[in-house]
């Protein structure tokens, strides 16, 4: 127990003194899943929209598909990436391997099933009217399309957060095709991982709480735009 | 004017509600279109107003005046919903979009949202959430919406059910100042009310037919 608290006591001390190799690490995961989410929010976006608003043949059949890839694990999509950018793979050329582009990759092919299932199931919900009522009033397709997405907006919210946390807490396919170098792809997880391993408890629970503090923070945000939502509103 | 031939809708393989071999409406006046629950009546407007395709006919609206090229273009026939869908933003917030999709910007929008507001006794709500609105309010706010495009036609789907009498009151003479100002109204009801009495032609869908001022004697009785 006073092992614990000392490790305890000894990641707060990391974390306040602003450990420049604990905030490299921080900064590295950020900077990969945001960029991630970013780059995988208008696809997924638009093939949610396709998904809720526009009848196909096979429709039924993508949705099921988009909600398989949701329980695709971490490692079986880092094992696949990593048998197309190793060397003798077919995109083992373009040399991304071992960098923070391939952990991006990674991380779009994670995100892209969790953003399209929760947009999709937010976009069917949002009132056919709605549709209807802006285009009799004068808007165009693009604008139309737009209010459809701020009439949605706190679930498209929830569902950048989700893909955000999910992507950002993952380790499989961080480590398999990041490999966890130092100074350019060690993120929060492999980090943990690591020094978990090497009996460094301390930066690893300091890394943990990064994380725990960030579920926090989400989860505050998204309940204090809720809350605006309740109230009087102007655009 | 309105011009509609040869027209039958239905749904799915099911057999056409109604059938209108041909009506011609001068496009001026305000129309009560009575019929019972599910003879069509909703259908018809939709129709009218270009949200559905008719499975057989055709429905032709032409105009004396060249109207404006855009923008702003207003809307020349205008469908409202039973209860109108307001945008989750405040009832200022909703003309706003309105002001914006067409074009208007800096004080001519803000005049314009303005004057509408007051006229639709909305202005002490301007900032309240559009969807805390008492069910009357709610029709005010779409109704001052489709006026700021000074619509040529309004289709209106049962505006005053469900609304208490002050509401109906309030409902009613706003959608008779709409009249008034040139915008001609198709308003479906299938009872008779303070509104429809006001009507000057009157629909009836009856026996999967459309009867022009057929019940007419029988409403000023």
């Amino acid at each position: 127990m006073h092992e614990l608290m000392n490790t305890a006591r000894e990641a707060l001390h990391l974390l306040l003194s602003f450990d420049p190799a604990l905030w490299e690490i921080i900064g590295v995961s950020f900077r990969v899943s945001l960029t991630a989410i970013l780059v995988a929010l208008p696809p997924a976006l638009l093939i949610a929209l396709l998904l809720a608003r526009v009848a196909f043949p096979g429709r039924w059949f993508a949705i099921s598909l988009v909600n398989t890839f949701m329980a695709v694990p971490t490692v079986v999509v880092g094992l696949v990436l990593f048998m197309l950018l190793s060397r003798s793979g077919p995109l083992g050329e373009l040399r991304l391997l071992f960098t923070q582009r391939a952990m991006i990759i990674g991380q779009i092919l994670l995100a892209m099933p969790v953003l399209t299932a929760m947009l999709h199931s937010t976009l069917q919900s949002i009132d056919q009217r709605a549709w209807e009522t802006a285009r009799q009033l004068g808007a165009g397709w693009w604008q139309s399309l737009w209010v459809l997405i701020r009439e949605a907006r706190f679930g498209v919210i929830a569902a950048v957060l989700a893909a955000f946390g999910r992507i950002i807490a993952e380790v499989g396919s961080a480590v398999m095709i990041g490999g966890n170098i130092e100074h350019f792809t060690r993120t929060i997880t492999t980090a943990i991982a690591l020094e978990t391993l090497k009996g460094e408890f301390a930066q690893g629970l300091a890394l943990g709480l990064v994380l725990l503090l960030l579920a926090l923070v989400l989860n505050v945000l998204l309940g204090v735009m809720r809350g605006r939502g309740h109230q009087t509103v102007s655009i | 004017m309105l011009e509609v031939s040869q027209l039958a809708h239905g749904f799915g393989r099911q057999p056409a509600l109604w059938e209108i071999p041909y009506l011609q409406w001068q496009g001026h006046t305000l129309v009560h279109l009575r019929g019972d629950n599910g003879s069509g009546k909703t259908t018809l407007l939709r129709l009218l107003a270009g949200l559905e395709t008719p499975r057989q006919g055709t429905i032709r609206w032409t105009w004396a005046e060249a109207m404006p090229a855009s923008p702003p273009c207003p809307g020349r026939v205008l469908y409202l919903h039973q209860q109108p869908y307001l945008f989750d933003t405040s009832v200022a917030g909703n003309l706003r979009y309105v002001a914006r999709w067409n074009g208007w910007r800096g004080t001519t929008a803000r005049d314009r949202v303005a004057a509408m507001l007051e006229r639709c006794g909305l202005a002490a709500h301007a900032q309240q959430r559009a969807r805390s609105l008492s069910g009357g309010e709610r029709m005010r706010l779409a109704l001052a919406r489709a006026w700021l495009l000074s619509p040529r036609v309004l289709l209106l789907d049962e505006p005053t059910a469900s609304l208490d009498r002050q509401a109906i009151a309030d409902v009613s003479t706003l959608i008779s100042s709409l009249h008034e100002a040139g915008c001609a109204i198709v308003l479906s009801a299938h009872q008779s009310s303070v509104l429809t009495e006001r009507c000057d032609e009157y629909w009836c869908l009856e026996q999967r037919c459309l009867q022009v001022n057929a019940f007419k004697q029988e409403v000023a009785v």
